[in-house]
């Protein structure tokens, strides 16, 4: 055996995918508005984790004398109806909105592909029995479907959490089914089959690495309608108890406000316009990054 | 007369009520490469299917080693799998787009062979080098590699296997005629030292008659005749 | 007279850090109503001089080089002009017919869609559509403009394709692999469009293909490439069967008519190519002087040759 030929293999490592690593941070510094809105991602995120520490006030607390203000020293953002800093009260409602979203989006998108894997793998009555229940679960518009499941469970982060998850999931599902459908006929996965590879080697291994960056554009995307149907929700007074902030919740109690004193509908309604612009921003930018024969030019 | 490797005994398919093809029959013995010739849509893709296991005909049998792959039970079936592989018409489909092509090479190794690392990467090496891959096309994901270079890492990996019988279908179509003469002689080399039979499926008789020991022709849905070829190269 | 002239022609793509040397300096050209050939195996760059003419290429390409198109430098048009001469005199019969034609709409529509203007017009496009589908060999074509693509055969998709990129009746029409992946009775066929487009149109045609035979048979001229450069031109018979370059002998000796020979070795790095001559590695008649100087294309026999070998003698 050529000496040469065998250091070089055992040099570089095959077995790491790190050069397709390189190429995704490539793609992604050559796009300014995807490391742009990565920033300001981060930077809620900076400010949700450190909300308890850096909030100037308690967002619950109650100052009657010093309500409706406009943004001041001391208070940067102004206060609301019952003089609550402001300011605090994004800050924290940062935090809810952002962590109930990655919780839905999470248990949405493990769903979605396990259902959606078993049903576009197996096929057959598999298929047809969790097809019809994505079906189902499509067909009814999704913010009276997730008022009715909390009307049933009644109000709570978890609750809404789980509310939430039981109304995106299958759209996670519908796509994966449909990508495991395309994959699974391709020679590559064919030639698992015939070397004795079993069902969830193959699923594992090849259908799941080759559907999976569809899903997380769908995810990404996802993530900023979660973020509004939470405030929607919230927004009509059923999303969460009173006592957690959360800026649909500001918003629809400082509607009646919005002549007098319109910072406690403005800052909130910013967030969430901010937030949902970023993930749409994100999801679009992923999708021409993942896709793997993208080649940034136009013809000319 | 030593048993054949493959025997295939009145192989039918019928979709719904049109007919692919009835009472295909042939065997190949060890070693031997039997051609099969017939027109595009003629079936004959599907015969190749049937004999990997990847559809189910609707009539006849398929015996290996005198044993008929379509009665047996599932775990039997998946030991023997191995034996039997196919290399497929369309290398830019050929190897999983998002792994190496080392890794797509050693693939059936981790399932099978039960290597530890070193040994795998070593027996993966002997493998490339087998098929005469340079190491820098094993660095590189299928992308960025040309349809002949695919074929020789498709090959390497089914020899991981030491498989008796390899169906190719279309092995070399898509590829030009300088590579295609590559692979076909690639093939035949593996076949000298390893001994392993071929169903080579193709619509260019010109290539069958020249890598083929016999050709069986498919014609309305059935061998019509077999043909052997004596200036096929020996062995 | 040259209806086509390409001088010095050279294309690069950037690949990270690094070129991908595509296309250099090709200069050949098209006479009238002559056919030209280009082979040599995929990556040779062949396709790429065929989009580079209808400034198809990819914005990032690099293309340097003239190519002059009935006294216009088809390279350094403007846009507005570029769209009279793409289609209209310059036209691209693609790869691959099945995925040329648009499923959802009928072959007719199809077809129509080509020609602009008001309903008159258009039939009157219609009508010669029509005739012309009628010689190219397709029966009833009033009966195909009624169905779709998928309900036609590879034969039949082809001769539609044909028909769509000759209905404006284009002064060149270039075919890139027009018989790739199919069956020899369906190249069979698309010999004999080849060759009634040829001499009942009296087309010129640039036809790019690795299909030897296919080239025989139709082209007049042939430039064989390899690794971005033409190593040999001359008459399409001279060529394919007393070829004089050691790369053009060995893909006609692979041919499985005539042994399936392969050639030793794979194609260089375009990066990085050799030095030398860029066949030197894979050439059995390499010499001491190949490996160091790469060789000029010559004058030889009345045809042009890169080689040092023959220049020796």
């Amino acid at each position: 055996m050529d000496n040469a030929f065998a250091d070089r293999l055992r040099k570089k490592s095959f077995l790491l995918p790190e050069a397709y690593g390189n190429e995704f941070a490539k793609r992604v510094f050559q796009r300014k508005d995807i490391l742009f809105a990565l920033a300001v991602l981060l930077f809620f995120i900076g400010l949700a984790l450190f909300a308890p520490l850096i909030s100037p006030y308690d967002p619950n607390a109650i100052d009657l004398k010093n309500k409706n203000l406009n943004p001041s020293e001391e208070h940067l953002l102004g206060t609301d109806y019952l003089g609550r800093d402001l300011l605090s009260r994004v800050l924290i409602g940062a935090r809810t909105s952002l962590s109930i979203a990655s919780g839905v989006v999470l248990i949405s998108l493990f769903l979605g592909t396990a259902a959606g894997c078993a049903a576009g793998y197996y096929g057959g009555i598999v298929d047809e029995s969790v097809s019809r229940v994505i079906d189902i679960f499509l067909s009814f518009p999704g913010v009276i479907f997730a008022l009715t499941i909390m009307g049933v469970l009644g109000s709570g982060v978890f609750n809404l959490m789980l509310a939430l998850s039981i109304v995106h999931w299958a759209k996670f599902a519908r796509m994966m089914r449909g990508q495991v459908l395309s994959i699974k006929k391709q020679e590559f996965v064919l030639s698992a089959i015939t070397g004795g590879a079993g069902d969830f080697y193959i699923i594992r291994k090849h259908i799941v690495p080759n559907a999976i960056a569809t899903l997380l554009v769908l995810a990404t995307i996802d993530f900023g309608h979660v973020i509004l149907s939470i405030s929607t929700l919230s927004f009509l007074g059923i999303g969460l108890p009173a006592d957690v902030p959360e800026w649909g919740a500001m918003l629809s109690a400082g509607k009646e406000f919005m002549r007098t004193a319109p910072c406690q509908t403005i800052f909130p309604g910013l967030a969430i316009t901010l937030v949902v612009v970023i993930f749409s921003i994100l999801g679009d930018g992923m999708r021409d990054i993942l896709d793997p024969n993208h080649e940034g030019g136009e013809i000319y | 007369m030593p048993l054949p490797v493959l025997e295939v005994n009145g192989l039918a398919m019928r979709f719904r009520t049109s007919e692919v093809f009835k009472n295909v029959s042939f065997s190949v013995t060890r070693g031997e490469t039997l051609g099969l010739f017939g027109k595009s849509g003629s079936g004959k893709t599907t015969i190749g299917r049937c004999i990997v296991g990847l559809e189910k005909p609707t009539g006849g049998e398929i015996l290996v080693q005198g044993v008929d792959i379509l009665k047996m039970e599932k775990k039997e079936f998946r030991k023997l799998r191995p034996k039997i592989q196919m290399i497929f018409q369309h290398p830019e489909t050929s190897l999983d787009p998002r792994m190496k092509a080392f890794e797509n090479l050693i693939e059936p190794l981790k399932l099978h062979s039960g290597l530890k690392r070193d040994a795998l990467m070593k027996r993966g090496e002997e493998l490339a080098e087998l098929t005469g891959l340079r190491p820098e096309h094993l660095a590189r994901y299928p992308g960025h590699l040309s349809g002949g270079e695919i074929q020789r890492i498709v090959l390497a990996r089914i020899m991981a296997l030491s498989p008796d019988f390899i169906v190719a279908d279309e092995p070399t179509s898509m590829l030009d005629v300088s590579v295609q003469a590559q692979i076909l002689r690639l093939m035949q080399k593996l076949q000298r030292e390893t001994g392993v039979s071929y169903l080579l499926i193709s619509h260019d008789l010109e290539v069958l008659k020249k890598v083929c020991h016999r050709i069986a022709y498919l014609e309305n849905g059935t061998i019509t005749s077999i043909e052997n070829i004596n200036r096929g190269i020996k062995i | 007279m040259s209806l086509l002239e390409i001088k010095d022609l050279s294309i690069e793509f950037p690949a990270g850090e690094n070129t991908v040397k595509a296309v250099s300096h090709v200069s050949f050209e098209i006479r009238e109503g002559e056919t030209f050939g280009i082979i040599g195996e995929s990556g040779s760059g062949k396709s790429v001089i065929g989009l580079a003419l209808l400034r198809l290429l990819p914005a990032n390409a690099k293309v340097s080089g003239t190519v002059f198109f009935q006294g216009q430098d088809l390279l350094s048009l403007k846009p507005s002009e570029l769209r009279k001469i793409r289609g209209k005199k310059i036209s691209l019969m693609p790869q691959n017919p099945a995925g040329a034609l648009n499923p959802v709409l009928k072959n007719g529509l199809q077809m129509e869609d080509v020609f602009e203007g008001n309903r008159a017009e258009k039939k009157e496009g219609m009508k010669k559509a029509l005739k012309l589908m009628k010689q190219l060999f397709l029966r009833n074509p009033e009966k195909l403009c009624t169905l779709y693509p998928h309900q036609l055969s590879g034969g039949m998709r082809q001769r539609l394709t044909a028909c769509i990129s000759l209905s404006f009746e284009p002064e060149i029409l270039i075919a890139d692999e027009p018989t790739k992946g199919l069956d020899p009775e369906a190249k069979a066929g698309a010999v004999d469009i080849f060759n009634k487009i040829k001499t009942e149109y009296e087309k010129t045609m640039l036809l790019i293909t690795h299909d030897l035979d296919l080239a025989l048979e139709v082209c007049d001229q042939i430039a064989v490439m390899y690794a971005g450069e033409i190593v040999e031109l001359d008459l399409a018979s001279k060529v394919l069967s007393t070829p004089l370059h050691p790369y053009t002998k060995g893909l006609i000796r692979a041919q499985p008519r005539n042994g399936l020979v392969p050639l030793s070795g794979q194609s260089p790095s375009r990066i990085k190519l050799p030095e030398g001559c860029f066949f030197h590695e894979r050439c059995r008649y390499s010499g001491f002087e190949c490996s160091r100087k790469h060789p000029e294309i010559k004058n030889y026999k009345g045809g042009l040759i890169r080689c040092h070998f023959l220049s020796l003698k």
